[in-house]
């Protein structure tokens, strides 16, 4: 019963200021064990915002952030899951699901998960998961001014994994929920 | 209570189940009811699970999409399950600090995760189910011990199983239908008979063994039946079960924490809030004092220790009650002190309408709760009277010892069960304040019912009030003996202050009569009379010793009784004595007192007056009436002169010098009576003075028959009163006498003036004891509060002094 939280692309202070008020009074400390983040926070301050709501936090470097020193990819188990991140800048075409399909093989894992398109996405692919948690702030990208804030919590438990994605539309916070189940035996 | 054989006595957690109400009581249950109850008990537990342990993760068939923004992880909303999984994790944890800490030692039953697990359950559950209460420290405790008595009763039936193993087996009806074919069917037994061989005689086989449960003890035939995995409700009926043993200690927690309908209700202990109790007070807080109302009447020296210690009892009742003496006792003893606990029952005694004072005491079960806090107390009682600060007092409470003997504490309980169910009866409304405690001590040791006083005058009114009820109880009865001792131990102790001190000392007698009657004085002065000598005599013996006492007001008066004080005060209270007609009786009487006084002890006692008298006697000599007055007045403002009249008083004492002493009180009484506003016939009082002086050496009681009469008589006119004076005085009396004539039968008469004058005199000596606070002279007495008496000296004495007026003025009327 682990939660994991997943979001990226916030652009702070470059093109957001901050989270939706609604997102931040949902994300309260001592509820999510593990944060994974796609990169491109841009400034200290949104790391150290994520910090106190968990301390384990794991970061990617996204084109526009400040700190030089995260990586561009990782890779970490959680539960029965091996779960990879990448900001997905480097991917190209972006946000194109066979390219991120051969990173997902590249670093063999179960989940993989990545941003930079500001969209939320979630594939099933080839036994493992895509899944792409959008921005958490609505921040425009390079493709598209139309964004709405998401960002995305998993819920681990043994070999099921649930996606909650939650999406501020309208100003109202939509919920939906993708269950995930892992084949015993693994990939190829 | 348990003289009779309790069914499942050797069963403890089948007979607190009874107690606790789960079970049927009556002692004619049968074991189907039995089985019955326990089947409900264990259902409501399931259904009450399942309800309440909710996993989220659990897919719910409908609704996938509806309410998920309800029922997401990260939901605030307070409905939704995620919501309750995260509150009930924290409860969990919560929890787990306290179940790691519970009997950690080596080998602890309670320390294994199995029982752990369950421990956790059970008490998660019951905060869920109660979240007004939620989880308190210390619910634990209680738990575990209703726990360990079911495990030991499961091992007990694996005993019984395995001994009587057949009992046990799933034969049907208990008829053996023997196999066709013994070769390929028989069934291994370990009680089968080997060596049978080609018998057919298999009904046989174990037709020789113990298997009739008639045969078996009354105990284990019990167990088996209770145990029958075919009796009602079929395995959920088996009243010991492994099986369910969560839900039988859920049961037995849930009992014992709502209490059953009855009055004490654990749960009740650890909520801070005021439902529940007959006060503003947290029940717990309530029923800690409430065992302090306890202590105070049954052992009142260790009761007023801890309040001058300033020791609240909820510093360690709190621990006491919430957990019923769980950290006191080591297990097995435990488990002994619930058996009496539960055994007990819990409902209420009083009807609706009935006031009480302390709700714990309102049931059997309560009041022995709080009686065995008592009887630990006293237990420990030697040593808690040895400390001398507080914090070493809490630390002895709190760390209770290990090797007593709990049988013995019990039986002290129970004997103090009684008195606590009374105690909560008797006197309502003697809660709370502070200031109620020294009422408390001594109204309830007078066992009066009078409720308290508001503290406003509490010396003034309630001492002399107090007084005068309990003078006026006399007669027969352990009461007065009882009053009569305890005012003799103050006195003893007062006494034994002045022991050290040279100065004569104004020693009131232990009793005064307030609002007079004059009929009632007689009785007042009998006893004033016999306990002023009782404890004149015993003061010798004793060894300054000091007593926290019934009576710590008297003392307090008593003690600061040394001589001289305002002059001009002591005038007044002379010419309050030396009121017309009677006055000469009351110095008379106070002479004749002195006498007596004087005779028993060796002079250390005198009150004022003696000593004016003396003084009076001294200067011999009936010249100008002011003249003596004025040496009277002077020798009782000063001390030095207090120091020599005692020498002088013996010399006195024994009336030789009646004219001396007659002419002296008769200008001593000349003297006040002078400046007082009230006329006072100084010629007739001779004689009264003369009679009454020899009256009372001769013995007192001859003067005390009926105070009615003699009041009457003595409410005629003055040369009325002088009249029917008795004539045996006329024996000692002089000149003075020869115009009175006292009829024997007013030695009523005399006696009742013997009481006026006495209790004047009484009231003078608080007048003076008052100065002698205002003075600030050092009372001897450091127990008791001297701020008593400080503040309220100048109370006392103004009391006294209306006392005294009232005195003459009833005299006057007469």
């Amino acid at each position: 019963m682990v939660l994991v939280l997943a979001l990226g692309d916030l652009h702070n202070p470059h093109r957001a200021p901050d989270l939706p008020a609604k997102f931040k009074s949902m994300l309260v400390p001592g509820k999510i064990q593990h944060i994974i983040c796609t990169g491109n926070l841009c400034n200290k301050e949104v790391h150290d915002y994520l910090k106190s709501l968990c301390p384990d936090l794991h970061i990617t470097r996204g084109e526009y952030d400040e700190d030089a020193r995260y990586p561009e990819t990782k890779t970490l188990t959680i539960g029965q899951f091996k779960l990879g991140l990448c900001h997905g800048h480097q991917v190209v075409p972006w946000g194109d699901l066979d390219s991120l399909a051969m990173l997902q093989r590249q670093l063999d894992v179960d989940i993989l998960v990545t941003g930079h398109t500001h969209q939320f996405k979630a594939y099933k692919h080839e036994g493992g998961v895509v899944i792409n948690p959008g921005s958490a702030t609505g921040a425009y990208s390079s493709i598209t001014y139309d964004v709405n804030p998401s960002f995305v919590l998993m819920d681990i438990d043994g070999l099921r994994v649930v996606v909650y994605v939650y999406e501020l539309i309208d100003g109202e916070v939509k919920v939906d929920k993708i269950d995930f189940k892992k084949t015993a035996t693994t990939h190829a | 209570m348990a003289e009779e054989r309790r069914r499942f006595q050797n069963l403890r957690s089948v007979r607190w189940r009874v107690d606790l109400g789960i079970l049927p009581a009556s002692p004619e249950a049968s074991v189907e009811e039995l089985r019955r109850a326990a089947a409900d008990s264990r259902r409501r537990y399931v259904s009450l699970r399942r309800r309440l342990l909710v996993d989220p993760h659990l897919p719910k068939e409908e609704d996938r999409s509806s309410n998920l923004v309800v029922d997401n992880p990260l939901s605030q909303n307070p409905d939704s399950s995620w919501g309750r999984f995260f509150r009930g994790a924290e409860l969990e944890k919560t929890v787990d600090q306290d179940l790691s800490r519970l009997y950690p030692e080596d080998g602890s039953y309670f320390q294994t995760p199995a029982c752990q697990a369950m421990l956790r359950r059970i008490l998660l559950m019951w905060c869920l189910q109660h979240p007004e209460c939620g989880y308190r420290q210390g619910m634990h405790e209680l738990l575990a011990p209703l726990v360990y008595v079911l495990q030991v009763d499961i091992d007990k039936l694996s005993e019984v199983r395995k001994l009587h193993e057949d009992c046990f087996n799933d034969d049907f009806d208990g008829v053996p239908f023997p196999d066709t074919d013994m070769v390929f069917s028989y069934k291994p037994r370990k009680d089968s008979k080997w060596g049978a061989g080609g018998d057919a005689d298999n009904g046989s086989v174990r037709a020789s063994k113990v298997n009739t449960l008639d045969e078996l003890d009354l105990d284990t035939k019990d167990i088996i039946l209770l145990s029958d995995a075919y009796g009602a409700e079929g395995e959920l009926g088996i009243v010991l079960s492994e099986r369910f043993m969560e839900h039988d200690a859920y049961s037995m927690f849930d009992g014992l924490m709502d209490g059953g309908n009855g009055v004490v209700r654990m749960a009740e202990f650890f909520s801070a809030s005021k439902v529940g109790s007959s006060s503003s007070l947290p029940p717990v807080i309530e029923a800690s004092s409430s065992l302090f109302h306890l202590l105070s009447i049954v052992e009142p020296s260790l009761h007023n220790h801890f309040i001058e210690l300033d020791v609240e009892p909820q510093y360690f009742a709190l621990r006491w009650l919430r957990v019923l003496f769980g950290r006191e006792f080591c297990l097995n003893d435990l488990l002994v002190v619930w058996d009496e606990v539960f055994a007990y029952s819990n409902d209420m005694l009083l009807s609706n309408d009935e006031e009480y004072s302390f709700r714990i005491l309102c049931s059997y079960r309560g009041a022995f709760i709080a009686a065995m806090a008592v009887s630990m107390l006293l237990h420990l009682r030697s040593s808690l009277l040895a400390t001398e600060i507080n914090t070493s007092c809490l630390q002895r409470l709190l760390n209770f010892p290990n090797n007593v003997d709990v049988q013995k504490l019990i039986e002290k309980a129970r004997s103090l069960q009684s008195i606590a169910i009374d105690a909560n009866t008797s006197s309502p409304s003697f809660l709370l304040k502070k200031d109620n405690y020294e009422y408390d001590r001594v109204h309830s040791n007078l066992a009066t019912s009078t409720p308290p006083r508001t503290p406003l005058h509490p010396l003034s009114e309630s001492y002399w009030e107090e007084q005068w009820r309990n003078l006026h109880k006399d007669g027969t009865g352990p009461k007065e003996i009882e009053k009569g001792n305890s005012f003799s131990r103050s006195l003893k102790k007062s006494l034994s202050q002045r022991l050290g001190l040279s100065r004569t000392e104004s020693d009131p007698s232990p009793v005064k009569a307030v609002r007079l009657k004059s009929d009632t004085k007689n009785p007042v002065r009998r006893c004033l009379l016999n306990t002023l000598s009782d404890e004149v005599i015993r003061s010798r013996e004793v060894a300054g010793k000091i007593q926290q006492d019934d009576f710590p007001i008297v003392s307090t008066h008593k003690e600061p009784l040394l001589s001289s004080e305002g002059p001009s005060q002591l005038k007044a209270a002379y010419e309050d004595l030396t009121v017309p007609a009677e006055p000469a009786d009351v110095s008379e009487t106070q002479t004749a007192e002195a006498c007596v006084v004087e005779a028993c002890s060796s002079g250390e006692n005198s009150p004022v007056f003696y000593a004016a008298r003396a003084g009076d006697e001294h200067e011999n000599n009936h010249d100008s009436h002011s003249e003596r007055s004025s040496i009277t007045s002077d020798s009782c403002a000063g001390d030095n002169d207090r120091d020599e009249i005692p020498q002088d008083e013996p010399s006195n004492c024994n009336c030789e010098d009646k004219t001396v002493s007659e002419s002296a009180s008769s200008d001593k009484n000349s003297e006040p009576v002078g400046p007082s506003e009230r006329t006072a016939v100084s010629n007739e009082r001779k004689p009264f003075i003369s009679k009454l002086q020899w009256l009372l050496k001769l013995g007192r009681p001859s003067g005390e028959g009926n105070t009615d009469k003699g009041t009457c008589e003595t409410s005629s006119d003055k040369h009325d009163v002088v009249a029917p004076i008795p004539s045996p005085s006329d024996v000692s009396s002089d000149n003075s006498r020869s115009s009175i004539n006292l009829a024997p039968g007013d030695k009523k008469v005399v006696g009742t003036l013997k009481n006026i004058g006495q209790n004047m005199l009484e009231n003078i000596q608080v007048i003076e004891s008052a100065f002698q606070q205002d003075r600030g002279q050092p009372s001897p007495m450091e127990n008791f509060s001297n701020n008593i008496l400080g503040g309220k000296g100048q109370v006392t004495a103004m009391a006294a002094l209306t006392e005294l007026r009232k005195i003459s003025n009833l005299l006057r009327e007469m």
